[in-house]
């Protein structure tokens, strides 16, 4: 593993992540933070594993619900909730995930798509009496200051999410660099080969399943918390696309690209919906010219060009200093 | 007969695609240290074997046993892990990886990071550690996946095509490397190359049409005329 490449990512992430707070209003720096959680599990499923996944708000709303009926019915301390989140997200998705690992992308990818919808319909409608149907459930006012930091507030919430995030970051920055992060890369490559050399490529599979939807839940526990609210929207069937949209759109593949792709995604959202009436034809059609333009995705296009200047640039640096030490 | 010393013994085995057989009764055995070679024209079942003892294909009926070990209904990952490596003949690599990875792969799963035992055999690796997998020529490919297989000192090494499309020199390159390799290890070696495999090996199976035809087993037999009487 190259130490310094490593380290070197992790500012660059952890400034990137600064820059938002320092620039951006309060509640579209927690989104993206929070929406880049979301975006890199699919990312991951994508880029590392070859799976596509439209049922990534399924997982959204298992972490979201987990949170909210603590909170809603139970307790009052957000962590608990949080951490009762990501517990149901690693339940459901070890109940789904020896069934669905089993099948190609596309399947997957439908099957995924299909719990999305399940999970919806038994939000909007069949557990209505405890999730109050589409009214959600609304919970802001039970939550209790917590210790440390007071994640019942805004700004102490983006200090926790920044901190969630960088480690979610570095998890992954882990994984990628780990046996495991190129068991999952060849079981994408040539899973056969993988058996041949004496991996269950199944329970590579399925652990990478679980890791990204674990992470994914974790998103929905947070979305709760901040919002202090939660609906059946949350996994609505017209949301489904957007995490494989906006890791398409940051770049599959990178882990810059969940980031990068949330700030795009969100923000052009922002952006547009207050200018425009019908924001999301307009987000469709620059969507559709961001991918023809770069097919690789934002961080994707940006990266050989990002790249090269560096490179330039240290190339004239150290002209500059042999020049000067030659006078 | 199964025999209990016996690495791989394989006795009255069929295999079908489907509604198509492949394998007709096929029996074949391989002691410790030997060089088994299995040869035939395309189609005539060799890979399908090979792929059937590696766990990959369900045979219709037979048994696959290694020593009093019964294989059938294995799946290939434990079969690898029993030491019995299969090395598929398109040279396909992780190709996203680099050659270290790929290496890495083969180590973690056995526990083996004695990698000076590929090096030795394969000096060229060396300098290709971080080069990805996916820009190695075709011989360098074989390479990386004989040395891969051999870590964690398999038993058992089936081979497939090893020498198809590659350049003389590495044929020959890999020839000194089986014989190298057959101190430590058996190997089962299908290939069309009849020189090759003459050379090296210490049993021929001669197979055509799924059936095998005929069995050379003393050195003096072993010659490409004689195994393409049989072809």
């Amino acid at each position: 593993m190259n130490v310094l490449r490593w380290w070197w990512g992790l500012l660059l992430a952890f400034a990137l992540l600064a820059l938002l707070r320092v620039f951006l209003p309060l509640p579209f720096a927690n989104e993206i933070i929070i929406f880049s959680i979301y975006v890199i599990g699919c990312n991951f499923l994508l880029g590392r594993v070859g799976f596509i996944s439209f049922g990534q708000p399924a997982y959204l709303a298992v972490g979201a619900y987990g949170a909210a009926f603590y909170l809603y019915y139970f307790g009052t301390n957000a962590y608990v909730g949080i951490l009762i989140g990501i517990a149901a997200g690693i339940i459901v998705s070890l109940a789904v995930g020896p069934l669905f690992v089993r099948l190609r992308s596309d399947y997957f990818a439908l099957v995924n798509l299909a719990l999305a919808v399940i999970i919806y319909y038994l939000m909007q409608k069949v557990l209505a009496d405890i999730t109050h149907g589409d009214n959600g459930l609304w919970f802001l006012t039970n939550l209790s200051s917590t210790p440390v930091l007071d994640i019942s507030r805004p700004d102490q919430f983006f200090i926790f999410a920044f901190l969630v995030g960088f480690a979610v970051w570095a998890f992954y920055k882990y994984i990628d660099d780990s046996i495991f992060g190129a068991c999952c890369l060849a079981t994408k490559i040539n899973e056969d080969k993988l058996r041949f050399l004496g991996y269950s490529s199944f329970n590579i599979r399925l652990l990478a399943f679980v890791i990204a939807n674990t992470t994914t839940a974790l998103a929905g526990a947070m979305y709760a918390v901040y919002l202090g609210f939660v609906s059946p929207e949350i996994t609505s069937p017209a949301r489904v696309a957007d995490p494989v949209v906006v890791t398409i759109l940051g770049g599959v593949g990178s882990l810059y690209g969940p980031i990068v792709g949330s700030i795009a995604y969100t923000g052009m959202k922002d952006l547009l919906s207050k200018t425009f009436g019908n924001w999301e034809l307009i987000i469709g059609f620059l969507l559709v010219f961001i991918m023809l333009a770069g097919e690789k995705g934002i961080w994707g296009t940006l990266e050989p060009l990002l790249k090269k200047a560096f490179l330039r640039a240290r190339a004239t640096g150290d002209a500059a200093d042999r020049g000067g030490s030659s006078r | 007969m199964t025999n209990n010393d016996d690495i791989i013994t394989v006795s009255g085995l069929n295999v079908s695609y489907g509604e198509s057989k492949v394998l007709f009764d096929v029996s074949m055995n391989v002691r410790p240290g030997q060089v088994v070679a299995c040869v035939g024209r395309n189609g005539a079942g060799k890979t399908t074997l090979l792929k059937s003892i590696a766990g990959f294909l369900k045979p219709t009926s037979g048994a696959i046993s290694s020593g009093t070990t019964n294989l059938i209904g294995m799946v290939a990952y434990v079969i690898a892990g029993l030491g019995i490596k299969y090395i598929p003949q398109d040279k396909k690599v992780f190709s996203d990886l680099t050659v270290r990875e790929n290496l890495e792969l083969g180590s973690y799963a056995t526990k083996d990071y004695n990698w000076d035992q590929v090096t030795d055999y394969f000096p060229k690796l060396k300098q290709l550690m971080d080069h990805k997998a996916g820009y190695l020529s075709g011989g360098e490919r074989q390479m990386l996946m004989i040395g891969r297989a051999i870590l964690g000192s398999p038993k058992l090494l089936l081979v497939d095509e090893p020498t198809e499309g590659l350049a003389p020199s590495i044929v020959m390159h890999l020839k000194d490397v089986f014989r190298e390799l057959s101190k430590k290890m058996a190997l089962v070696i299908v290939e069309q190359n009849l020189p090759l495999v003459c050379a090296i090996a210490n049993k021929v199976y001669a197979l055509k049409e799924g059936r095998i035809m005929g069995e050379l087993t003393d050195r003096e037999s072993i010659r490409p005329e004689m195994c393409e009487k049989y072809l």
